[in-house]
């Protein structure tokens, strides 16, 4: 057990019986998922699970180096659990493929750590809520670190949450860059950049000429459709770079990716783990950013807990309204609150269900409370529990009339 | 409707495809022509090679003596059960080259020792030489080379949570940096087809949609040249005048939501910018490469000169243009008409800079093939932020250590510390033929007879330190237990292989000279020493 910045001698054998008892969940078998399978195989972890949807495309091979061309098409998560499992002798992958929502609490219960290496928002939220919604005080094998991962070109970020104690994932949502979308009056009247005329390609174009199929962003010919119906509308209006790689970069919102970059998050995120599964030196509180486009830069710090989150916060949202406010007048406030983005929200209070979406029978019997003014439903001070498909936990809102 | 048939494209273009959107084919060529070389298959330098063979270099060359041992397997990935009581060289060398089959992967079963010492000839063949846990003789011996043969050295140490490596290299030029926000307007110092252009546009006589539709630089440039009218021919120049113009150009406003309004609000700062040389383009025109010009000069000197030329005469000051224009709320005729009144400054800069350089180059008696169009061009795009790096040498460094940059370093930073020790470590095992790494009850004897030989090292060099501030770190190393980490192993492989990707494309800025990764703290630090 480390002291105050000085670690235990690294041959200690509590190290090594630390690291066998510990199962980790690894999420994404990809340019990360890859670097920490090899990671923490070599670290001396025994018992890993790796979980990934996808399968192998031949733009991975320039760093997801446990996948050679004749993987091309087959799993990620079983071809990279075969390849470290042949490898490093000891160590068992149990893989998945398939995606992490098929997955139940029973499942996640059996790890001690989940290490993720995932590309979507998405993927990270769900994840993030679902550790938190675990958290039950009363047992303590409850409670499961997740070390996150991820990373663009020369920059990426590591990061350590401990679920209910630390800023969590949806805590620092406001972080991330949202991704680039251009106005549709833009693309359909005012085009400038080359950009604008794939996205008029795309958005506009296709289903006009194609109806309801699809475009498949991994069929060439499809993005050679796309980029040469770009390049048409480009030449209309003078406007020049289209390229066959933009296109494409345009339509899969490709993120530019290198070995080098993988191996210095996917290993500073398993350096990570190492340390809270053995407690030989402190460990990350809690985010690391890196940059390595000029020089090599990196920031420490520790990101700050959201009183309000509404994975993670134990203060509920509170909020003034007028008492005459219907219930339809609400949820619709809720659906325009951007910091929350709920679609279909169902509300209830700790005595009674105010109007519930589904199932159809709770629907009808709620449905007349829809126009009812709030003072008739609930009196100041009270709280709503609101539930939503979009909302990965359930939303505590505290009412107060105004006078 | 159907599909054309679509052209190939080439295999290896689709599995680079995402390392190519960074540092384009010009990169990939420059990495496809280098020939690295591995000193020790350590576990970091193994990692080293697996995130350059992955991109395609050219080549790799793995020297060591020695045979796998049983414990080697443990951090590295590139050896298998199978290889225990083989050469070490060998066995990683033949899981490397299975990584990607357009890299030439070979080995040498010798020791680095034996070729820096007795046939260091053999180092001509490369371009970048990765050097692990060399003694400090065989570094300084190596290093010498590598300056003599303008070689780029890495010297890399890497132990438990901790790792450092130190970069050498003949003087080292980028021209595509890569900036994140590289955009030249000219707001201030228009040049006259974009004053004429903006002067062209009658604002208020405009039908509502057509003023929503102004790009941002003509209603800035338009209140300026109101502004000059009615104070004397002077732009706004203070932090009050710029609100004042603001709050004009906010009058102005025909309805609240004018984007391109709201777009000439947000860039007005833009006016406060200074025209002056970015101290890095000063440096380099400043440099005696770029006064004095021979057939020896590099490509990039006469470059650099002919843009000086240009700034010195047509460019009144000034880079030549860049050109790019960003996107701003425009309809698609005004924004086209913009961008090629940028796009025509940048090209007739460009054809004078070509001019500049070829009377140079003829002045000097050099083809003017010798310097390419393209890095003219590339040159001219990205003048603002080329950079210049010069390398102080290992040799150099060790003979007379940087003590006032340790000493500084020691005061704000326990990473400086962690160099020391490693340092200190390397002297330790060539006087003792051991690491400092305590055994069961003795450990404390290790411990204190480290603190002790870093201590008189740092005397020895001059250096005054509190060892109090060396404790935790000395004691630290020792309980790292000369133990090679897979982890850190990974991350200082990434960062290692990063920056000689750096140096070997020109592209993106490489360190300059000594970075730390400290893993106790997930903090990283970076020295010139």
């Amino acid at each position: 057990m480390q002291i105050d910045g000085i670690i235990t001698p690294l041959d200690d054998q509590q190290i090594q019986d630390a690291l066998e008892q510990c199962k980790v969940l690894v999420i994404g078998a990809g340019g990360l998922g890859c670097e920490i399978l090899k990671n923490l195989a070599l670290t001396g972890f025994k018992h890993l699970h790796v979980i990934d949807m996808d399968t192998i495309d031949i733009s991975n091979l320039n760093r997801q180096f446990l996948f050679r061309s004749k993987d091309i098409g087959k799993s990620k998560a079983l071809v990279a659990a075969e390849f470290v499992m042949q490898r490093v002798p000891g160590v068992t992958i149990e893989p998945y493929f398939g995606k992490i929502q098929d997955k139940d609490d029973d499942y996640y219960h059996q790890f001690q750590i989940v290490v993720c290496g995932l590309d979507s928002v998405e993927a990270r939220r769900w994840i993030n809520a679902k550790l938190v919604e675990m958290v039950d005080e009363e047992d303590p094998e409850s409670w499961k670190p997740l070390v996150d991962g991820g990373t663009e070109g020369f920059k990426g970020q590591a990061r350590v949450i401990l679920p209910t104690m630390t800023s969590c994932y949806e805590c620092s949502l406001d972080m991330f860059n949202q991704r680039t979308s251009y106005p549709i009056c833009t693309i359909a009247n005012t085009p400038r950049l080359p950009e604008h005329c794939i996205e008029w390609a795309s958005v506009l174009e296709w289903p006009k000429v194609w109806g309801d199929v699809q475009y498949d962003t991994d069929n060439p010919e499809h993005i050679q459709w796309l980029f040469e119906t770009a390049s048409k509308r480009g030449s209309e209006f003078n406007i020049t770079g289209i390229t066959y790689a933009l296109t494409q970069g345009v339509v899969k919102n490709i993120i530019p990716a290198i070995a080098s970059t993988n191996a210095v998050i996917a290993a500073a995120c398993c350096n990570e783990t190492f340390k809270i599964a053995t407690m030989a030196a402190p460990y990350l509180n809690n985010y690391m950013m890196y940059t390595g486009n000029d020089g090599v830069y990196t920031y420490t710090f520790e990101h700050q807990k959201k009183a309000e989150c509404p994975v993670c916060g134990s203060a509920s949202m509170s909020t003034t309204l007028d008492p005459s406010m219907t219930l339809t007048e609400l949820i619709d406030w809720l659906q325009e609150k951007p910091d929350v983005q709920l679609k279909k929200p169902s509300l209830r209070t700790a005595t009674q269900s105010l109007y519930m979406q589904a199932p159809p029978v709770l629907e009808q019997a709620t449905r007349a409370n829809l126009e009812k003014p709030l003072s008739s439903l609930i009196d100041s001070g009270d709280t709503i529990t609101i539930t939503d498909a979009a909302l990965p936990v359930s939303l505590q809102l505290r009412v107060t009339y105004a006078q | 409707m159907s599909f054309n048939s679509q052209p190939s494209i080439d295999l290896k273009t689709q599995k680079y495809d995402r390392q190519l959107r960074l540092w384009a084919a010009s990169g990939q060529t420059a990495l496809e022509n280098a020939n690295i070389c591995l000193l020790h298959a350590s576990a970091t330098g193994c990692e080293i090679l697996k995130n350059l063979i992955l991109p395609g270099i050219g080549s790799v060359t793995v020297v060591d003596d020695k045979i796998v041992d049983e414990r080697d397997l443990a951090s590295n990935f590139f050896l298998e059960p199978g290889h225990v009581g083989t050469n070490k060289a060998e066995a990683v060398t033949s899981l490397l080259t299975s990584l990607n089959e357009d890299v030439a992967a070979s080995h040498r079963s010798e020791a680095p020792h034996a070729l820096i010492n007795a046939t260091p000839q053999f180092f001509d063949a490369f371009d970048v030489i990765l050097a692990m846990d060399l003694s400090d003789e065989d570094l300084i011996k190596l290093s010498d080379f590598c300056e003599t043969n303008s070689k780029i050295l890495i010297s890399v140490y890497c132990k438990g949570l901790c790792g450092m490596f130190r970069i050498q290299a003949p003087e080292h030029t980028v021209i595509e940096s890569h900036p994140e926000n590289a955009v030249d307007l000219r707001l201030t110092q228009p040049m006259d087809e974009l004053a004429a252009y903006a002067a062209s546009f009658d604002l208020d006589a405009m039908d509502q949609t057509d003023h929503g539709h102004v790009p941002f630089v003509v209603i800035l440039l338009q209140f300026v040249e109101k502004w000059k009218k009615e104070h004397d021919g002077k732009p706004p120049k203070s932090y009050s005048e710029r609100n004042e113009l603001k709050a004009q150009i906010r009058a102005a406003m025909r309805t609240p939501d004018e984007e391109n309004f709201e777009e000439a609000l947000a860039q007005l700062w833009r006016l406060a910018s200074s025209n002056e040389l970015s101290s890095d383009i000063r440096k380099i025109f400043e440099h005696p490469s770029c006064d004095v010009l021979t057939p020896d000069s590099t490509p990039f000197w006469f470059a650099a000169r002919g843009v000086r030329e240009f700034v010195n005469n047509q460019g009144q000051g000034q880079l030549p243009l860049a050109g790019k224009l960003p996107d701003m709320k425009s309809d698609t005729k005004n924004y086209v008409e913009l961008q090629l009144v940028y796009r025509d400054k940048a090209r007739r800069d460009l054809q004078t800079v070509m001019e500049h350089v070829h009377r140079l180059l003829q002045e000097v008696g050099v083809s003017e093939n010798y310097v390419p169009m393209e890095m003219i061009e590339l040159f001219c795009k990205n003048a603002a932020f080329a950079k210049l790096l010069n390398y102080r040498s290992i040799t150099d460094e060790y003979t007379s250590p940087n003590t006032k940059a340790i000493a500084d370093g020691l005061a704000m930073d326990e990473n400086m510390a962690y160099y020391l020790v490693f340092r200190a470590a390397s002297r330790f095992y060539a006087k003792y033929k051991r690491y400092p790494v305590g055994s069961g009850s003795d450990a404390g004897g290790d411990i204190s007879r480290f603190k002790d030989f870093v201590s008189e090292w740092l005397e020895s060099i001059g250096l005054e330190v509190d060892m109090e501030t060396l404790a935790k770190p000395v004691t630290n190393y020792v309980y790292f237990k000369n133990k090679e980490v897979a982890n850190l192993g990974a991350l200082v492989g990434g960062l290692v292989a990063q920056e000689a990707i750096k140096m070997i494309t020109h592209q993106y800025i490489p360190i300059n000279n000594t970075c730390v990764f400290n893993g106790i703290a997930s903090t990283s630090s970076v020295f010139e020493l």
